[in-house]
């Protein structure tokens, strides 16, 4: 008899299957990306899966995977980032057309617990989000910068850590 | 038809963005304020003219290359943002 | 549809123009660096515009432009690090932004 492992117990998955996984889903992208920038010519074909071999290969040499993407979530998660950068938009539009400009910039510091990638996720995607933009992190801190501190835009920056502390198969310790 | 008038509300829109990108560059008062006004308007800017060019597109592959430029632009411009304010964070001294 | 895209293209430009004062202008490294990633990023626009207006090869135009307008600022940003070859994280904060730090939380609860 095998034992289960308890309920509610850190599931984490095996490395290698997380490496397999990885490689599965870059190679994929790499030769996507041929496919399209060849216009999918046949003569293309044949190079194209060394490219894409060798690109893979570099690509988990550089960035090793560590944490496992779920990518259906990715894909859940879209519509969502794409309706925010959206909001983005037109607020910083209508800032910057308004005459009177409602700007109030200001700092603040998260604290954010993700691991480095899934950091440079989140900022990446706050600064694509209404009002705040991420600069980087300093003692596990992320510095944000708020176009207007009387905007409440902050209010989103827990929910974002949470969806991509989600796509890396995290609950995140945030509620 | 119908692709023509979405060709011209999507790529109107675009254009819209993209000035108030180069307006708020222009008028925001510092200089991560204007990185703000950038990274977010000048992003939808680009969004927008490339899917109102994708309805003038003949071919998938042209659709799909459409797709890519702007796949790489929205990444960059999350990653360059962020690498840009860390920048300045580092170098700026307090200007106005 | 020839006539407005032309105008779109005119228009895109004209924004470009704009960035440019900001380059000329600065005051900053980071702000003339952003302003000539906003130049990227419009060229990029320029080129859809023109790809689909006299040859969609120009698509390739754009996606290199765009591929290089990131890789520029990633540039910029190294060459901003002490050691010119590093990652702006290995730099603490500067001064100026731990008051404005500082500020923005007094501001906060009065």
């Amino acid at each position: 008899m095998v034992l289960t492992p308890a309920l509610g117990a850190h599931y984490t998955c095996p490395m290698d299957k997380i490496f397999l996984k990885a490689a599965f889903h870059r190679a994929m992208l790499f030769a996507g990306g041929w496919l399209v920038l060849t216009n999918a010519q046949h003569d293309a074909l044949a190079p194209g899966l060394g490219v894409s071999i060798a690109a893979t290969w570099l690509s988990l040499r550089l960035l090793p995977a560590r944490h496992p993407v779920m990518l259906w979530r990715l894909a859940r998660h879209l519509p969502r980032f794409v309706a925010g950068s959206l909001k983005g938009g037109v607020d910083v539009a209508l800032r910057a057309f308004s005459p009177r400009m409602r700007l109030n910039p200001g700092w603040i510091e998260v604290s954010c617990d993700l691991p480095d990638g899934a950091r440079a996720a989140l900022g990446g995607e706050l600064s694509l989000m209404p009002g705040t933009l991420a600069a980087g992190s300093a003692e596990g801190k992320l510095l944000v910068h708020l176009l207007d501190t009387d905007a409440g835009h902050d209010t989103a920056i827990p929910r974002e850590a949470a969806y991509i502390a989600a796509l890396i198969g995290r609950r995140s310790q945030q509620a | 038809m119908m692709a023509d008038l979405a060709t011209y509300v999507l790529t109107a829109l675009g254009l819209v963005f993209f000035v108030a990108g180069t307006v708020g560059l222009l008028r925001f008062p510092d200089t991560f304020s204007r990185l703000h006004a950038l990274t977010k308007a000048d992003n939808l800017g680009l969004g927008f003219i490339a899917l109102g060019i994708a309805f003038q597109t003949e071919t998938w592959a042209q659709l799909a290359m459409l797709a890519l430029i702007w796949a790489l632009a929205l990444l960059a411009a999350g990653t360059v943002a962020q690498l840009v304010a860390r920048a300045a964070l580092a170098t700026t001294q307090e200007e106005e | 549809m020839t006539v407005w895209l032309h105008i779109v293209a005119l228009g895109l430009l004209a924004s470009l123009g704009g960035a440019l004062w900001r380059v000329w202008r600065g005051p900053s490294q980071a702000d003339r660096m952003m302003a000539a990633q906003l130049v990227g990023t419009g060229g990029v626009g320029v080129m859809v515009v023109l790809a689909a207006l006299q040859d969609w090869g120009l698509l390739v135009v754009a996606f290199a432009l765009a591929l290089l307008a990131g890789l520029a600022a990633v540039g910029f940003v190294q060459a901003q690090t002490p050691d010119g070859a590093g990652d702006p994280e290995e730099t603490a904060p500067s001064r100026p932004w731990k008051d404005a730090l500082a500020a923005t939380q007094a501001e906060k609860k009065p």
